[in-house]
Parts: structure tokens; C-alpha cells; sequence
């Protein structure tokens, strides 16, 4: 796999997001303002899909299923979040946001513990 | 007695475990023994109390709960609102599981006798649900109810608050597609018996906190936030803290319990700001008289509750950070609020107490 184009920078306003697809993945988009940045399409709590459940602000994103939030730029988690957001590299080039995609980016849902028995 | 099976829960920090009645769902069995187990709605919606099946067998329960929507095939998830060990198990919950307000009451199981039913508009009943020993809850919650021969429970939050209360008094909107509300509106249900689980719900208000109130309430939505301001009312926290209510409604004709928003906004003693906002009524119709003690508006209920907020024209005259809000409603109802309440009036999430149904 190898840089992706995924959208028109012009595509996505300031301080927005839109979901965008790239080599059959589905990526969100986000316009920090000075710059794009690129998650997984759903949230990491329960797989809303971020696109209809997102609100930005402040270079905030909430998603409104349970309101967690995370900072648009370096998609660290703001409580009452628990998990960051993932992120794929992201660079301009002639007008498209590109996206590196070596491999889609999932959130685990859960750990899986096969050594530990005694519960 | 009834066969009790082990359920055993892993949350991301913690394990649990506990038992389980013969058909009873695993969510109220684990909510009865004291476990803090995620959920919102309990009823199949929201998809909150989701886990992963990593040993046992269950019965799923509602196979096309909207809550499973995003459930991949053959990835061992469960609603644990719907799910019932039918031998001991072992669920993966991806949640960190906190604990209970100290005060909390822990939810039981509970059968209760219908009584009190009146219609107060042309869509909307109210009744109450007598139970053989009085309940303690904190205004804003609700209990799930099942009706004699309808499968599945409904979540209604009460209307009033006591504690404790002998009898709880709910509020229905008939919908086309609800088996409950279809139910109680066919004929005369007066003296039906009902299961109860509860009391759910942590969108609760406790008169120890001390913050102006703003709660935005899309018609029967209105219950949970009716509870929640006869309580600030009667313990006297109205005194010392301002409240604003938004209740939005359809049509004027659709706006019930008038004239009990009345009286409460007279005990409110100038504190308690009571606005109706009307989404389809045709503007040449003006308010009729029994309306005329409260502000009035047309539009959305969360785009003039927004706005006010934002013009400091809501009667709060604190800051956002010194505002507790509530909303309760329709899921796209209680979604849009939030979003416009975050995006719009920078008020932080944990300022935000909400109830969504569907």
C-alpha cells in the first residue's frame, strides 16, 4: 500500500469533518485549520459512525452518542472519552488531502486474554 | 427456586460476577446485584450495554434490536439488555465500569398494577403503576415496563417524585409501531398487571448540586424533567438556584400539563422560566388562553433553547460553566441539542445530563 489520494482539500471547510473512502477504506477527514488529519470512520466507543454523530468544535470533536471528545489534531482523548482516536498520516499534494494506507486502522473492541482462565 | 446461572463480566479494568434467574436478561440481573454495568436505554435502542460472548450459551433475545445494528456476523456480540444465560458465561464488556452513586437505588424487579389512565391530548396518556411496597428513585429516572401479552419492555420515565413512592406515575405517546402504547390506548387497562425493572437512568438530579438548571424537553420527554423540577421545587432548591425549562411540542393543541407547569412555576417563586415551542403550528393561530402564563415560540424546541442561551435571554444570568443541562426526547431531538449545546454554547459534556428514546 502507498499514499492515497482520499478527497479535494477544498472538500472539507475549516474545522470540519467528512467521510471520505480511499483503496476500499473508509477514512474520516478532519480540517484542523492548519492542516487535515485523517481517523478511522467511527467512533472508538460504540462504532457510531462519526460523520452523522460528530460535532466539531473549538478543534474539538464530540461525537453526541455518548459525548466523547477528542483533540482534532492529535486525537487525544478529552474525558468522558477512554480511548484516542486513531490516526493515519496525512499530506497535500496538488489540492488533495493524501492518505498513507499500509493498513486499515481498527479499533480493538475488546482485549483478548486466552492465557487467563480463572475468571 | 428458581435455577441461577453465573455470569461473569470483564470490564476493561475490573471482573464481576453474578447471577442470573431463569429468563432473566443479564443487564437487570447484573444492575440487581449491585454491578455498574454499562447501558442507557436497557430496551434494545441505544447499543450501550454491548459485550462479547467468550464462553456459554445465551439467548440473544431481539434479533433486529436497533442497538445490533453495528454487530458483525459471527463476532459473538450481545445486547446484555436482551441476552439470557441459558448456561454460565463469560462476556468481554469494552467499557470502564464505574461505580454507582453511594446513594443509588439498586434495580429490582418488581409487579405492579395499572390505574389512573387519562388522556390529556389526543396522542398522549398518562398513568400510574401501583406497587406493593414503596420504591425509592432520584428524579429523572425511569423503569422498563412489559405489558400482559407484549413482548418486551418499554422504557417510561417518571413524571412526579416522592421518596419513596407507592405509586409511579408515567406519561405514553401513542405511536403507530408501539406494542405498549398500542396496548393501553385499545381499551381500558385499568387494573392490568405489569412488570417493573428499575429504577434505570443516571440523567437524575440530586438537590446537593449547585447549579441553575436548563433542561430542553421534546414532547413525553417532558417526564423524566417534570420529576426533576417537582423536586427542585418542593426541596426548596428553586430559592437560591434559577431553572428554565424548554418543552417543545407540535402543534399548541399538543401541549399537556399546563396547568401543572403552572402551579410549579409559581412555586418556583420567579426562579423557574417556563417556555413552549411549537414546531408545525401555524403561526396565524395565536396561543390559546391556557397558555398565556408562559413565554411562547415557534420553531425547534434545541434552536430556540440555543439561541436563548446564547442571548442570555434564557432567565439563568450565570455562566455556561455554572449550568447543569438536561435533555430529554426523541433520539434526533436529544442528538441535534447536544450537538448544538456543544458546538453552539460551548457547554462542556460533563455539564450535560440526556435521556433518549425512540
Amino acid at each position: 500500500m502507498s499514499w492515497k489520494a482520499v478527497c479535494a482539500a477544498a472538500d472539507v471547510p475549516e474545522h470540519s469533518i467528512k467521510a471520505c473512502e480511499a483503496g476500499g477504506v473508509e477514512i474520516l477527514v478532519a480540517n484542523v485549520g492548519d492542516g487535515f488529519r485523517a481517523y478511522p470512520p467511527v467512533c472508538p466507543h460504540m462504532e457510531e459512525y462519526l460523520e452523522d454523530s460528530g460535532v466539531c468544535s473549538n478543534g474539538v470533536l464530540t461525537c453526541t452518542k455518548h459525548l466523547w471528545q477528542w483533540d482534532m489534531k492529535t486525537g487525544e482523548a478529552r474525558p468522558p472519552a477512554e480511548k484516542p482516536l486513531l490516526m493515519y498520516e496525512v499530506k497535500q499534494e496538488d489540492g488533495q488531502v493524501m492518505v498513507f494506507l499500509d493498513r486499515e486502522l481498527e479499533y480493538e473492541f475488546d482485549r483478548d486474554d486466552p492465557d487467563d482462565d480463572d475468571w | 427456586m428458581r435455577p441461577m446461572t453465573r455470569v461473569a463480566i470483564a470490564g476493561r479494568e475490573r471482573r464481576f460476577h453474578f447471577e442470573a434467574s431463569a429468563g432473566e436478561k443479564m443487564l437487570f440481573a447484573g444492575l440487581r446485584a449491585g454491578i455498574p454495568l454499562p447501558y442507557e436505554c436497557a430496551t434494545g435502542t441505544c447499543g450501550s450495554c454491548r459485550g462479547r460472548l467468550k464462553s456459554g450459551q445465551i439467548d440473544a433475545g431481539w434479533l433486529q434490536a436497533p442497538g445490533r445494528r453495528r454487530f458483525k456476523p459471527g463476532g459473538g456480540e450481545l445486547l446484555m439488555c436482551q441476552a439470557v444465560a441459558q448456561s454460565p458465561c463469560r462476556l468481554a464488556v469494552a467499557a470502564d465500569i464505574r461505580a454507582f452513586r453511594e446513594d443509588d437505588v439498586r434495580p429490582d424487579h418488581y409487579r405492579g398494577t395499572l390505574t389512573g389512565c387519562t388522556a390529556l391530548t389526543a396522542d398522549v396518556m398518562r398513568f400510574e403503576v401501583a406497587l406493593p411496597a414503596p420504591v425509592r428513585f432520584h428524579a429523572g429516572q425511569f423503569f422498563v415496563l412489559r405489558a400482559p401479552r407484549v413482548s418486551g419492555y418499554r422504557a417510561y420515565s417518571m413524571v412526579s417524585y416522592a421518596a419513596p413512592a407507592e405509586r409511579l406515575e408515567f406519561i405514553v405517546k401513542r405511536k403507530p409501531d408501539g406494542a405498549f402504547s398500542n396496548w393501553l390506548f385499545a381499551a381500558d387497562q385499568n387494573g392490568a398487571s405489569l412488570d417493573l425493572f428499575g429504577p434505570l437512568g443516571r440523567a437524575t438530579f440530586h438537590p446537593d448540586e449547585s447549579r441553575d438548571l436548563f433542561l430542553i424537553a421534546g414532547g413525553s420527554g417532558i417526564a423524566g424533567l417534570l420529576s426533576i423540577l417537582e423536586h427542585a421545587c418542593n426541596s426548596g432548591y428553586l430559592h437560591d438556584h434559577k431553572a428554565a425549562l424548554f418543552f417543545g411540542v407540535r402543534t399548541w393543541d399538543d401541549v399537556f400539563f399546563s396547568d401543572r407547569l403552572l402551579s410549579m412555576r409559581q412555586r418556583g417563586a420567579g426562579n423557574l422560566a417556563i417556555h413552549i415551542v411549537v414546531s408545525e403550528q401555524d403561526p396565524a393561530r395565536r396561543p390559546p388562553a391556557r397558555l398565556s402564563g408562559f413565554s411562547t415560540a415557534h420553531g425547534l424546541v434545541h434552536q430556540a433553547a440555543l439561541q436563548a442561551l446564547s442571548a442570555r435571554s434564557d432567565g439563568l444570568g450565570r455562566g455556561a460553566a455554572d449550568t447543569l443541562v438536561y435533555v430529554a426526547g426523541p433520539q434526533p431531538m436529544v442528538d441535534a441539542s447536544l450537538g448544538a449545546l456543544i458546538a453552539g454554547a460551548n457547554i462542556q459534556p460533563m455539564m450535560i445530563r440526556y435521556d433518549k428514546f425512540t
